[in-house]
């Protein structure tokens, strides 16, 4: 086909934003990564390699990374046998199927703020909705003050926020696959298991890995309910290099070395994606010619 | 169509200036932040909003534009922010613990010209110490509201019934500990003392054992944070859980109650704003308040220096470095640490107000005042008003004592730690 410069039109508007609000202020903060570039001081001198140099052996970064990692570990394993799960049972012929379906996603329409506030509750000390029930066994947990709680009840509240975006993939995924597979394994006198583990399964990588891989980035970009639960404690167990690299930023106001930690923890996603792409390769050829 | 266009015109310039400065009524604004109050409905802040009142009575041309931002740090992080895009408020309450980063980042105006200018105002009327909070050298950067030193307060029903003198003025931790075992009656779910884990809760005992969380200069923190003084602190406060006289931290969080004002804990350490809540204890079964305001004593705080050493949390007006209707916002500065308005403050009990005649006149009158009064010259400023790059040392700090007395890391180890981090934080 012909290229014709109307196109350029109809693709300036992302174009436009992506320029303004992504490459520019990345370009940027990789120009600002070079200066000791502190808001509240006027001299910002030049300092090369230094901030990099530096966050390699900040003790208190490499502590958010393994937190963000630990997160990412549990969370999106569960989170995803969680929601497929969700998706096989909501993927059923049954009525008011649609108002399961709307009430599992809500949670991620709802506002991260708002969604923490209501965990706070949830996680509160004798009155929490957790503890009034732990209470009555003589027990009660300050899950996010305490430090061996809190990350772990970050990561609980995530499963439930994350669930609606991952059961709709998984839903997509499911439908996609023809009937004519289920009627072939039926016919073969598959047992309902079996056509789950040789059919469903196989035919849900695609799905699987796309969830994987952008639930393993958001993973390690989460933010708004440590700003808003934890703070990054109790004890700096829930920095997280999100947060990390926020306050480092608008607390601290050292905007230089806050954008190297930004352009490494980039690095380290780049890196973990990378190997997921080349863990999956061989798993997903042959899905590109899909039957139809 | 036309008027949508001109509303947006309107809307856009707005957003350009950041701020409109005049009202439709020609009055003049003065936006005016603090760190909270004046919201609610309490009795403290319907005098507040009465005091603003007042102010825009006397002076029909300004307009003032409350800008409250609860949370300290939330608040000084706003303040700069706003510094640093040219658009803080023309007035702004500053708190010692982070006064320095706001004087030595030039982000207020050097009041000394407008003061040497203006001949009803009387710098000698305050605390010197308090109004050096914001002082260097000859300039002056904001003029003290209130303060309140930290101060053991006791509870003189338990001691009593427990048999144990109160406290004296110089009481050492001994003596402390000696008292606090014999106060606590665990069943009838009693303690001696009941420690606060915060860093105005926790500093004094630092101080006070010979230690610091920075050397004397407030350049480094190893050689202080770790010293053998600051560990003798530490693991006093450690003691103090072990033995049972105050509730361990989880046992605080269980309760979920305020022990002092609840008369189950005999001794804790605050500020003067604790009075307000102990003057609103609840009621027992017998309709009487569970803590008897009379009962409430004020001694200074424990130590094993040769004598009490404490901290002074104070509040004072500045004027940002951008503002330029300085006449407008100093009159307002200098109405609010005006006597008038500073007598209206100090009847409701948060601090001690900064005037030194509207101190001594309610020291004069309350013998609990007057204790407030003595303790005042052994309080010295916190470390925020001094060093700018302090605020990460009390995360810093916190992170080190949680780490202690929640999940029993060894002090030495912890102290050395946390000294270590807040040298890296000052070398950055």
């Amino acid at each position: 086909m012909k290229q014709r410069p109307i196109g350029y039109l109809f693709i300036a508007p992302a174009t436009i934003h992506l320029l303004l609000f992504a490459w520019i202020p990345i370009a940027y903060a990789a120009y600002l990564s070079l200066f000791k570039w502190d808001l509240l001081k006027d001299s910002k001198p030049f300092i090369g390699l230094k901030n990099y140099a530096d966050t390699l052996q900040d003790q208190a970064f490499w502590n958010a990374m393994w937190n963000s990692t630990r997160y990412t570990l549990v969370s999106v394993p569960v989170g995803m046998v969680v929601a497929l799960f969700v998706a096989l049972m909501i993927n059923q012929k049954l009525r008011g199927i649609t108002l399961f379906r709307t009430l599992y996603y809500i949670p991620a329409i709802s506002s991260g703020v708002a969604v923490s506030m209501l965990w706070i509750y949830v996680y509160l000390p004798e009155h929490g909705l957790i503890n009034t029930i732990l209470m009555r066994f003589g027990q009660n947990i300050d899950f996010l003050s305490h430090p061996a709680w809190a990350m772990w009840a970050l990561v609980f509240m995530s499963i439930w926020t994350g669930l609606g975006p991952r059961m709709i993939l998984f839903l997509a995924g499911l439908i996609a696959i023809p009937t004519s597979l289920y009627e072939a394994a039926d016919l073969d006198g598959s047992t309902p298991w079996k056509t789950f583990w040789h059919v469903t399964l196989p035919m849900l990588v695609p799905t699987t890995f796309f969830v994987l891989v952008t639930s393993t980035i958001s993973a390690f970009q989460i933010f708004t309910p440590v700003y808003m639960m934890t703070r990054g404690g109790p004890e700096g167990t829930t920095d997280v290099v999100g947060y990390h690299i926020y306050s480092e930023a608008w607390e601290k106001f050292h905007v230089g070395l806050a954008s190297a930690k930004s352009f490494i923890l980039l690095l380290a996603i780049l890196a973990v994606a990378y190997w997921q792409f080349r863990a999956m390769k061989s798993q997903l050829e042959g899905y590109s010619t899909t039957v139809s | 169509m036309k008027h949508f266009v001109r509303s947006l015109t309107l809307l856009v310039l707005a957003m350009v200036g950041g701020c409109s400065t005049i009202t439709g009524d020609g009055r003049t604004v003065v936006r005016v932040a603090t760190w909270g109050g004046a919201g609610d409905d309490s009795e403290f802040a319907k005098v507040e909003r009465e005091i603003f009142a007042e102010f825009e009575r006397q002076n029909p041309d300004i307009d003032i534009r409350l800008e409250l931002i609860p949370g300290s740090q939330e608040y000084v992080r706003k303040m700069l922010l706003n510094f640093i895009a040219r658009s803080e408020p023309e007035v702004m309450l500053l708190d010692a613990s982070s006064a320095a980063v706001f004087v030595d980042n030039g982000v207020l105006k050097d009041l000394t010209p407008i003061i040497a200018k203006d001949q009803s105002f009387d710098l000698d009327a305050y605390f010197p110490n308090v109004v050096d909070i914001a002082r260097r050298g000859d300039q002056v950067y904001a003029i003290p509201k209130d303060f309140t030193p930290m101060v053991l307060y006791y509870n003189r029903r338990l001691f009593d019934a427990a048999g144990v003198g109160y406290p004296k003025d110089h009481w050492t931790y001994e003596e402390f500990l000696d008292a606090a075992k014999r106060l606590t009656d665990r069943s009838r779910g009693v303690y001696g003392f009941k420690f606060a884990n915060w860093m105005p809760g926790w500093i004094t005992w630092i101080w006070n054992a010979g230690g610091d969380v920075l050397n004397a200069e407030g350049t480094m923190s190893s050689g202080a944070f770790d010293s053998p003084e600051t560990q003798r602190g530490v693991e006093f406060l450690a003691t103090l859980m072990k033995e049972g006289v105050s509730p361990s931290l989880s046992e605080s969080a269980a309760m979920g109650v305020d022990l002092f004002t609840q008369g189950q804990a005999a001794m804790e350490i605050s500020g003067h704003w604790a009075l307000i809540g102990y003057a609103a204890a609840p009621k027992g079964s017998d309709g009487k308040p569970l803590l008897a305001m009379d009962d409430v004593g004020v001694a200074p705080v424990p130590t094993q220096l040769s004598s009490s050493q404490t901290v002074m949390y104070e509040s004072g007006w500045a004027i940002g470095k951008h503002c330029k209707r300085v006449d407008e916002a100093w009159r307002f500065v200098k109405y609010m640490t005006s006597e008038e308005v500073q007598r209206k403050y100090a009847r409701l009990g948060l601090a001690v107000s900064a005037r030194r005649d509207v101190a001594e006149e309610i020291a004069a009158k309350d013998p609990r005042e007057a204790k407030f009064f003595e303790i005042v010259p052994s309080a010295r400023p916190p470390w925020g008003a001094k060093v700018e790059k302090y605020n990460p040392v009390e995360t810093i700090g916190q992170n080190m004592m949680d780490s202690v007395l929640k999940s029993g890391k060894p002090i030495p180890e912890a102290l050395r730690h946390a000294a270590n981090q807040v040298d890296k934080e000052f070398a950055k």
